[in-house]
């Protein structure tokens, strides 16, 4: 497969929620076009809409505008073509290690099958010995992993990752994108990933997307064109970050703003709320 | 015991209102001796285990049809809620109208006090599960059914456990009850025997054993799987 070839194509896309406020407007007009075999991170002030983007690509959402195509064909379910790593991992903790990465292969291959992939991958992310631990005895840095080979197990073409990292420590943190970048770069994945982290964005990323305040459009595109494997604390990486930051602090500012104003107008709600009226209800 | 002993010793209370340990003890030995002890015991368990497992059957499907569809929710489910006010022993009546004094009579009212606890324990941890366990399967195309199995099933396991701890609790207690008021040979009526014949050691060794029962049940099952659920999800136990 060629590098270049045009795979997810994201096309005004807009999504609307219905909240018992009215309806918010979560994301505005979003094209990104996104080829084979990329690295393409996404930041953004919170609430601006990455993670509602991220589940309509995964299938898990609908748009209420415009349209995504992958390989041309529009997305409309979920499916193992584009497998999620959330934010807290999300294993299951009633199966232990293994489990947890056959899980989606269960009825798609035979049991001697599955248990190869899965040693194979428990390998690959250096959990080879924990493949009989269940989720509460694992550290952020293991659960993350075992949601990697999990996701991997399938064999997705894109790679859905939702800040899997957010939760850890530096020192891990640092492990994990070595250890991601070594299997992208080993693999044809095109990997979508969310963080609050631009010098993250910047180490792992092709490409980092800067989205506005909600209702969330692409503030700016970033190119970032260093060799790798790249140093979190190198020269270039921190220019590339501070550029970054710039356009972000703009946004987050807004957002700021906005909250701390609405949580004024809800108090001032609350407030002129005749009291007792809710009594009776919930029964 | 040495409290009890003491306060017998006071004799604060005749003998034949608050029997010395010993008698007690004497009672149970005799109790065993002639069999009616065992076979009490005996009977109400059977009960006890057909209607609790009636209950498990019954109270998850239910749970789980509840916790699924929203028309079923809002008539059944508010219906669970309000039926499980009334105590299990005020079906007795209905029972026996419907059943007449048999065997059913009481096994209805046994799974009356157990199913709907189970059923609403089951419901709420449906609806209780985080929403991400959902999308992780759904995103590694496991839907439908399998979905139900392998996910939601298991992700509402303790809850489901609770109400089957509280739905044992409530068999036991609506077991006892209808067989106090209930011509039968079960534990609940040797007290009502005990009572008849002003036995109060009898009454006494009785009531040791049906505590002792619910218990040993309670430790020996309920509590090891609980604690390991509680061990699997992480919540210090
Ligand atoms: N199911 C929903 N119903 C109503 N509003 C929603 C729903 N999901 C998201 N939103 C709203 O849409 C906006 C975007 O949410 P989203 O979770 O995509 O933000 P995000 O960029 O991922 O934020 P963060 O960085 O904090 O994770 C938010 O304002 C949120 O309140
Ligand atoms: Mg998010």
């Amino acid at each position: 497969m060629s590098k270049n070839f045009m795979q997810l194509s994201i096309e005004g896309l807009s999504k609307d929620f219905d909240t018992p406020h009215g309806k918010v407007l979560a994301l505005d007009n979003i094209s990104i076009q996104i080829n084979s075999g990329e690295f393409v991170c996404f930041v953004g002030p919170s609430g601006c809409g990455k993670t509602t983007l991220l589940n309509m690509i995964a299938g898990l959402e609908r748009p209420t505008r415009g349209q995504i195509k992958k390989n041309g064909v529009p997305v409309t379910t979920p499916g193992i073509d584009r497998v999620v790593i959330f934010q807290e991992s999300a294993l299951f903790p009633w199966l232990n290690v293994i489990q947890n990465v056959e899980f989606g292969l269960v009825g798609r291959l035979e049991a001697r099958k599955r248990k190869e992939i899965a040693r194979a991958l428990l390998h690959l992310v250096h959990l080879g010995r924990f493949e009989k631990a269940y989720v509460h005895q694992l550290s952020g840095g293991m659960k993350s992993r075992v949601a990697i080979a999990r996701a991997l197990a399938l064999n997705p073409s894109v790679l859905l990752m939702d800040e899997p990292f957010a939760a850890l420590d530096a020192q891990t943190r640092d492990l994990l994108h070595e250890e991601i970048q070594e299997i992208w770069a080993k693999s044809n994945q095109t990997v979508i990933f969310i963080t609050h982290n631009v010098r993250e964005a910047v180490r792992l990323g092709s490409r980092v997307f800067v989205f506005t305040a909600r209702p969330g459009q692409i503030k700016k595109e970033f190119q970032i064109d260093l060799p790798r494997p790249r140093d979190i604390n190198s020269q270039e990486v921190v220019v590339y970050a501070q550029q970054i930051q710039q356009e972000l602090k703009e946004e987050i500012e807004k957002f700021l703003k906005e909250e701390v104003d609405r949580e004024w107008t809800l108090k001032k709600a609350d407030f002129l709320r005749p009291a007792g009226v809710d009594l009776g209800s919930g029964i | 015991m040495l409290i009890w002993e003491a306060v017998y010793r006071i004799g604060f209370w005749p003998p034949y209102l608050f029997p010395s340990p010993w008698e007690v003890v004497k009672a149970l030995f005799w109790g065993f001796q002639d069999r009616t002890f065992l076979l009490g015991t005996l009977v109400s368990v059977r009960r006890i285990l057909i209607g609790y497992t009636v209950s498990l059957l019954f109270g998850v499907t239910l749970g789980l049809l509840v916790g699924r569809f929203k028309t079923l929710d809002e008539t059944v489910g508010s219906l669970m809620t309000g039926l499980q006010v009334l105590p299990s022993i005020c079906w007795l009546p209905l029972a026996i109208l419907w059943f007449g004094l048999s065997e059913q009579a009481i096994q209805f009212v046994v799974i009356m006090g157990a199913f709907l606890s189970i059923a609403i324990a089951t419901d709420s941890g449906i609806k209780n599960i985080p929403p991400l366990y959902i999308r992780a399967a759904e995103t590694m195309g496991v839907k439908g059914i399998k979905l139900y199995i392998r996910v939601i099933l298991p992700a509402a396991l303790p809850s489901i456990a609770t109400g089957m701890k509280l739905g044992w609790s409530f068999a036991w207690r609506s077991l006892m009850a209808g067989e106090l008021l209930f011509v039968s040979i079960g534990l609940g009526h040797l007290l009502q025997v005990g009572r008849e014949l002003n036995d109060m050691p009898q009454v006494m060794a009785v009531m040791l054993l049906i505590v002792s029962v619910g218990l040993l049940f309670d430790r020996l099952l309920f509590a090891r799987f609980e604690k390991r659920l509680r061990q699997l999800w992480g919540v210090a136990a």
